[in-house]
């Protein structure tokens, strides 16, 4: 590598770290301008405090998969499948049963990792498969039915609900904050400080040499994919106290909102470099977009449109264009 | 104590194929304590299929390999078994992982932990500084940057360092110095002494024969995925050698 683009790769990392700030005070600015006080006011942003929660620990969900180069877009499916096996659990087997949730979420992620290492299929087309799969599931299983948290245990059977008040609570402010705010404490040092954290990004800086050096690549694919399903899981926990329903269409498209938070926290999707705080402030420009576009009235579609793009300049910037030789 | 008694390792007749394509028909050398083995032949021939089997990345399809007289069990022939029993490899293009640090790319497959689940990241530091102070490497900056912001040179420190740190028996190098300059290719084979004075068996495969005939004690010519019996490089001139790698002459 030459002197020059030594220092072009120094500054392109130098703008994919600094990006995310840079995007979200942007954003803020922009909202500030155009709806002010509205916008500002303490009612919305603990509106935001409490929307960003779950969007946020499907980016590290996301996060998990994409240090090591690979993709999950199964998320959005997987959240509503889990969600509404959390809810069911618990009209079996009471509070405990939210279990059956997060272990449905860690069991869609063995099956979305086994899939991808064993039979070598891209970890793309896996989990667009088992979108698909996953959600056809879920209308199977509910019989396209919901079933509803609720306060207080419910007299008449017309509609299928189980009383949960601590999920509803744990959904409220500040409670749901709380909750994120501790993930994301667990989840930096499982990043960060872990074995586990440190194969995520040399499994994306180099996967052959890690086999060359007798690290078990194979399995531990299936594992990172494990993580991120388990990650799924608790936020299906935060969603159901959120939203108090598990629903047959809980969670759709809520894949490229957890891709688009992790790209616009600067982690390329080429693996090999990521950051959880950097996700933290790409999730929370997110929900701002999406806040102040409301805010500022602008139809629901258009909003859809402007978050589209916002995706694709979040790749474009966070792509590293050294790792990729051709495009397809 | 019969000959190969003393012998470190004893390959015997392995083969390996690749969906039909025999890339090692047979391959067989021993290798004692202390020892420099020189693996010779054109490209194709199948040194590094040869050498790749040694290392564990691949399990051959026939005959065995005994390490301190101890066959290898098939099933255990991978590479953490072989670096277990201290071989270790330094491959052409060094097998760095570009996006992480020095230390990292050191413990590559061996991190130390604490706790069972972190990184020992003190003893990471400490035992890199050990090692590159005895390669007396000094100009690396920081351990914390990643290992693609060093230099070819450096990078190169951390590969064999990684190599020599593990290998206690046996350390395998492939091409070490084809890109280096005569400087580092003189260091390369200061190391290369070094490590055998300590009685750490070296397979090195080079294209350059000088080179070969410089440090080896004894040449294993590979050809069409044969090997002919490894010889001592006084046994033959270098127009012999040439004529055994190009033609696949006996040596006598």
């Amino acid at each position: 590598m030459d002197a020059s683009g030594e220092a072009r790769a120094v500054r392109g990392e130098l703008l994919r770290n600094n990006v995310p700030y840079i995007a979200i005070v942007l954003v803020i600015l922009l909202f500030t301008i155009v709806s002010g006080d509205r916008f500002l006011s303490l009612r919305n942003w603990t509106f935001i405090a409490q929307q960003t929660p779950v969007l946020l620990l499907l980016a590290y969900a996301q996060l998990i998969v994409v240090t090591t180069g690979s993709i999950d877009i199964s998320v959005g499916s997987n959240l509503g499948f889990s969600m509404y096996m959390g809810v069911l659990g618990m009209v079996w087997l009471g509070p405990a049963g939210i279990l059956l949730g997060i272990l449905s979420a860690t069991l869609i992620g063995f099956i979305n990792g086994s899939i991808f290492s064993l039979l070598k299929i891209s970890s793309f087309v896996t989990t667009l498969a088992m979108l698909i799969i996953v959600r056809a599931m879920l209308n199977i299983i509910s019989d396209g039915g919901s079933i509803y948290v609720t306060e207080q245990a419910a007299t008449g059977t017309y509609v299928d609900s189980v009383a949960a008040p601590w999920l509803l609570a744990l959904g409220r402010f500040p409670n749901i904050l709380i909750f994120a705010i501790v993930i994301t404490a667990l989840m930096w040092v499982f990043y960060e400080k872990t074995v586990f954290g440190q194969q995520l990004k040399a499994l994306g800086g180099s996967e052959r040499v890690l086999s060359l050096f007798g690290v078990s690549v194979t399995w531990f694919k299936i594992q990172v994919f494990v993580a991120a399903g388990f990650m799924v899981g608790l936020a299906s926990l935060i969603s159901l106290g959120r939203s108090g329903a598990g629903t047959l269409r809980a969670g759709e498209q809520f894949e490229l909102d957890a891709i688009a938070a992790v790209a616009l926290g600067g982690t390329p999707l080429t693996g090999g470099h990521g950051s959880v705080l950097r996700t933290v402030v790409g999730a929370l420009t997110l929900t701002v977009v999406a806040n102040g576009l409301t805010i500022a009235g602008v139809d629901p579609s258009w909003s859809r449109v402007a978050r589209g793009l916002l995706l694709i300049i979040a790749i474009a910037i966070s792509l590293n264009r050294r790792r990729i030789g051709v495009v397809k | 104590m019969s000959e190969n008694g003393s012998a470190l390792l004893q390959v015997e007749e392995v083969s390996k194929s690749f969906g039909g394509v025999e890339a090692l028909r047979s391959g067989s050398f021993t290798l004692s304590r202390g020892e420099i083995i020189a693996i010779v032949g054109a490209n194709g021939a199948g040194k590094s299929t040869l050498i790749k089997i040694v290392a564990g990345v691949y399990r051959p399809d026939g005959g065995r390999m005994l390490v301190r007289g101890e066959a290898v069990d098939p099933r255990h022939h991978t590479v953490s078994h072989m670096r277990h029993l201290g071989i270790e490899v330094v491959y052409q293009d060094l097998a760095i992982v570009p996006n992480m640090n020095a230390p990292y790319n050191l413990f590559l497959g061996r991190i130390p932990r604490r706790l069972g689940i972190f990184v020992d990241e003190g003893a990471m530091r400490h035992k890199t500084r050990e090692i590159l102070d005895d390669l007396k490497v000094k100009t690396v900056q920081s351990l914390r940057e990643p290992i693609s912001a060093m230099s070819g040179g450096q990078q190169q420190s951390i590969a064999i360092g990684r190599a020599i740190a593990w290998g206690r028996e046996i350390v395998i190098l492939d091409e070490p110095t084809a890109a280096l300059g005569p400087t580092e290719t003189g260091e390369v084979e200061r190391l290369m002494h070094e490590i055998r004075e300590r009685g750490t068996a070296v397979i090195l495969i080079s294209h350059n024969l000088e080179q070969v005939f410089r440090l080896a004690d004894r040449i294993l010519v590979v050809h069409h995925g044969l090997t002919t019996p490894a010889f001592p490089k006084s046994a033959v001139t270098g127009d012999q050698l040439v004529r055994a790698i190009t033609l696949g002459e006996q040596v006598a």
